[in-house]
């Protein structure tokens, strides 16, 4: 252990969060700022160990996206203290897994391991953080691995390519929200490694992130344990990117695209409300109300009634500064997506027109608790719903006042927001169409 | 941990529980011991529309009506039909886990199957098929399995076709729920937030309704290994990269191999770290995408490579995944090779088991296909005792490098002549026959 290691004392306790009835998010910070959330939860011998950074494709330029991505991928290859090819030959020789995710606002990496054995988590997740090793020809390969991701995703993928036109036509090519993750492939095949370098050095360190510790640990332990770690890590000065300019509603937009696909699809998005506000709640009870469930508006209407689609969903992105929210519809042979814009176009009429019964706010509210407590089932599941809370909130337990924001939702709210985000000149649709690409 | 109990009801259901106070959420699963396996030739789907058509309503309710309750519930279900099973698996808020029961009772025991119904799920399901066919993956997998059981009734899709689809009728789906949806038929499981003092009350009245009469047996035989290297292309306009599945037959629940067999391919294609992985995504970068598995049924299922590289470096992929398993057959994993998948096996094992629906899911298996309860609970053991002569010798007994069948979806004109090389025969099959 290095002088500057030992030097490191644990840090006072900062904050407890409730986090349900029987259990506590035990809050601490590193004089490097480093955050540390530690879940005691001994329901199962395992430990869920995540570290959030606050980075994504929201930080990107124009011309180089896909970046936090594909550095994503190259946290797995080697570091000073660990070789290639050992972070999974270490893990995987306990028992562990591990994996990793990027989105707009964050990237987060996760290794699940038996508890009798966590601490090994501590010290691969250490080691890259800050000794990060980035060789030309494995940065090459590991381009080709994301090439062959997108490929899979989105180039022959219906569904993602059209999500990946929607969000560029709504927010623009140019704005952060409206460029892949994973990048355009121009830009994925043109990355070298002193880019990777320069974007590891400006957003990977411990002042940019935040550890979760859950599962079968001791608190004290746990933090002591990593403010060894990590305590020497020097902080960087946090990049601050300007606040994003949200689109406002300019008429409609239609694009069209041709794919070799059975049957036409639709997709329509609009801009929707940034995750922390109240509004996305209520945007999501809305959306739940169409689309979830097979006694859902839009299902009943499209899928059993008038039986012209197959599927009908709808996502909404939980992002920090603006979201987006779509429905798609797959269609059934013989039916356009004209068809379905036509019978959408009803049932968002209907929306503005009546309040939805108390009745069916229920179902819903039932539906989405449902929801929430299959998020809690596991270990992995509690720490993961901890590091995004925190992340994009600043409240680990946030997913508990979500729940009760779903259920404060009026059927006032409803109609207010179905009309303040639904509208017809606010939208941009997407019309698949049979052929070739 | 949570409670383990089992019990029998007296209509001969086997009910087994796992009871866990932690959170207030009730999973269930329930396993009927049927399947595709019992869709006569020519009528294949029905199972399957057997299944759906018990959520079409009861003869209080519905098909609106009864979704409709379900939700209001804060309940979801979905059916999955396979061809050994008909499964519901369910997720419900305990607060509401009675009337749950009863309703899922009512689905099972009083099925409106009313006509209108029937040729509603026929359009749906054939309209599902149809869309089906936007996934390559699917489509792969599809050709794959057609390829390799052929004759085998494991060739055929539980989705079933169009045409044989539409010769389903009325007295098909009645007599196929009456002759397969009995209690001695199912298994049910309970895991979450229930309480045993109450449950075989509550599952009594529920369940009383079902029928007592003994499932018929659904007689099977092996299937045959189809031999020589034969390459099935799916050939779809527009691919930029191809969907493969390499694979030989695999083995059986009951094989005495069975478990030396789940090491020996966890060696070579179920870790991050095993070879086939390393070769193909960490060293060349050419799939994302990488594994093996070990299928096992009632027969033997289908041992599987899945990789999806692009169409510009499928040939040579492809010679690899053939080189790897040409070493995988003749020489087995390495020492350290097995010492690591046998590690890695009996310490993940804690994933397996972490919460009380995941340990539920073993006995509902165990207890479905009839293996002593001793397949789950010494998993441990029999993975531990794995050398290294047996797994070669399984190896040898199950798999083979000669009879490989390939499946691969893609643009035909730009593989097809890269790939003729590699295989002893190639057939070409349009995505839209699949």
């Amino acid at each position: 252990m290095s002088p500057a290691r030992a030097r490191t004392k644990p840090p006072a306790l900062l904050a407890e969060h409730p986090f349900g009835p029987s259990l506590r998010v035990l809050r601490y910070r590193l004089p490097n700022g480093l955050t540390i959330l530690v879940l005691r939860d001994p329901s199962a011998p395992i430990v869920s160990y995540h570290t959030w950074f606050r980075v994504g494709s929201r930080h990107e330029t124009p011309g180089k996206t896909g970046q936090a991505h594909l550095l994503e991928h190259l946290m797995f290859i080697e570091t000073e203290s660990v070789a290639e090819g050992e972070f999974d030959r270490l893990l995987e020789a306990e028992g562990g897994e591990s994996n990793a995710a990027t989105w707009t606002d964050w990237t987060y990496y996760y290794e699940n391991l038996p508890a009798s054995t966590w601490k090994l988590a501590v010290r691969l997740e250490a080691g890259r953080m800050n000794g990060l090793v980035l060789v030309p020809k494995r940065v090459a390969s590991e381009k080709e691995v994301v090439e062959s991701e997108r490929r899979d995703r989105v180039e022959d993928d219906v569904d993602g390519a059209v999500s990946e036109r929607l969000y560029a036509s709504v927010f623009g090519r140019q704005h952060p929200y409206g460029w892949p993750t994973i990048g355009w492939m121009r830009d994925i095949r043109a990355f070298s490694p002193a880019d990777c370098r320069r974007f590891y050095r400006a957003h990977y360190a411990p002042n940019h992130a935040t550890i979760v510790v859950a599962g079968d640990v001791d608190p004290a332990d746990a933090v002591k344990t990593i403010a060894e770690a990590y305590g020497h890590f020097p902080s960087s000065p946090a990049p601050k990117p300007s606040p994003l300019k949200i689109p406002s509603a300019r008429g409609e937009k239609r694009l069209e695209m041709r794919w070799p696909t059975p049957t036409e699809k639709l997709a329509i998005g609009w801009v929707a409300p940034a995750f922390e506000q109240r509004d996305h709640a209520v945007l999501t009870v809305l959306t739940h109300v169409l689309a979830s469930g097979r006694s859902a508006r839009l299902h009943v209407d499209l899928v059993r009634e008038r039986e012209i689609a197959s599927e009908v969903r709808m996502s909404l992105a939980p992002f920090r500064e603006a979201s987006l929210v779509d429905a798609w519809v797959s269609l059934r042979e013989g039916h356009t997506a004209v068809d379905a814009l036509r019978a959408i176009d009803l049932q968002l009429a209907r929306l503005a027109k009546e309040a939805v019964p108390a009745a069916e706010l229920d179902k819903v509210k039932n539906g989405l608790e449902l929801s929430f407590l299959g998020g809690l089932e596991t270990v992995p599941g509690k720490a993961e719903q901890i590091g995004f809370s925190e992340t994009v909130v600043g409240d680990p337990s946030h997913a508990f006042v979500r729940l009760e924001e779903y259920r404060s939702v009026t059927p006032a709210d409803v109609r207010r927001v179905a009309a303040k985000v639904l509208a017809a000149d606010a939208r941009t649709i997407v019309r698949v169409l049979r052929g070739r690409a | 941990m949570s409670e383990r109990h089992r019990f029998v009801t007296s209509a001969g259901t086997v009910v087994l529980v796992e009871e866990s106070h932690a959170i207030p959420l009730v999973d269930l699963t329930a396993v009927f011991r049927t399947g595709a396996l019992a869709d006569p030739i020519g009528q294949e789907g029905l199972a399957r529309i057997a299944a759906r058509m018990l959520r079409m309503g009861t003869a209080a309710r519905s098909a609106e009506e009864t979704e409709e309750t379900l939700e209001k519930l804060g309940a979801s279900m979905s059916i999955d039909v396979s061809h050994g099973s008909i499964r519901f698996m369910a997720s419900v808020i305990a607060r509401s886990f009675p009337k749950f029961l009863e309703l899922f009772g009512q689905i099972l025991t009083a099925p409106a199957l009313r006509p209108r119904d029937l040729a509603r799920v026929k359009r749906e399901s054939i309209a599902d098929l149809a869309q089906q066919r936007d996934n390559d993956r699917w489509l792969a997998s599809r050709a794959f399995r057609s390829a390799l059981f052929g004759e085998h009734p494991y060739a055929r899709s539980p989705l079933g076709t169009a045409p044989s689809m539409r010769r389903i009728a009325q007295a098909d789906v009645a007599s196929f729920l009456e002759r397969h949806i009995t209690a001695p038929n199912l298994v049910l499981g309970i895991a979450g937030d229930v309480s045993m003092a109450e449950l075989p009350q509550l599952v009594g009245h529920a369940l009383g309704p079902l029928s007592r009469a003994k499932a018929p047996t659904i007689a099977l035989g092996s299937a045959a290994r189809p031999r020589g290297r034969r390459l099935v292309l799916v050939d779809k306009p527009g691919r930029t990269q191809t969907q493969m599945f390499v694979g030989t037959l695999g083995s059986r629940l009951r094989d005495a191999d069975f478990h030396t067999l789940l090491v020996a391919n966890t060696a070579f294609g179920g870790t991050f770290s095993a070879p086939l992985v390393q070769e193909v995504r960490a060293r060349r970068g050419f799939s994302y995408s990488a594994s093996s598995r070990l299928g096992a049924d009632r027969e033997r299922e289908a041992w599987t490579i899945y990789t999806h590289p692009s169409s510009e470096n499928a040939a040579t992929c492809l010679a690899l995944e053939l080189e790897l398993v040409d070493r995988f057959v003749s020489r087995g994993p390495t020492a350290t090779e097995l010492r690591f998948a046998k590690g890695y096996l009996v310490k993940s094992h804690a994933f397996d088991l972490d919460t009380p629906h995941k340990r539920l899911e073993p006995r509902v298996e165990a207890e479905v296909h009839g293996l002593p309860r001793a397949f789950h609970e010494r998993f441990v053991e029999r993975v531990s005792h794995v050398e290294l002569d047996a797994a070669r010798a399984a190896i040898h007994r199950r798999l083979s490098a000669d009879d490989l069948t390939i499946a691969l979806v893609a643009t035909a004109r730009d593989v097809i002549t890269s790939l003729e090389p590699l295989v002893d025969d190639v057939r070409v099959v349009p995505f839209d026959r699949i």
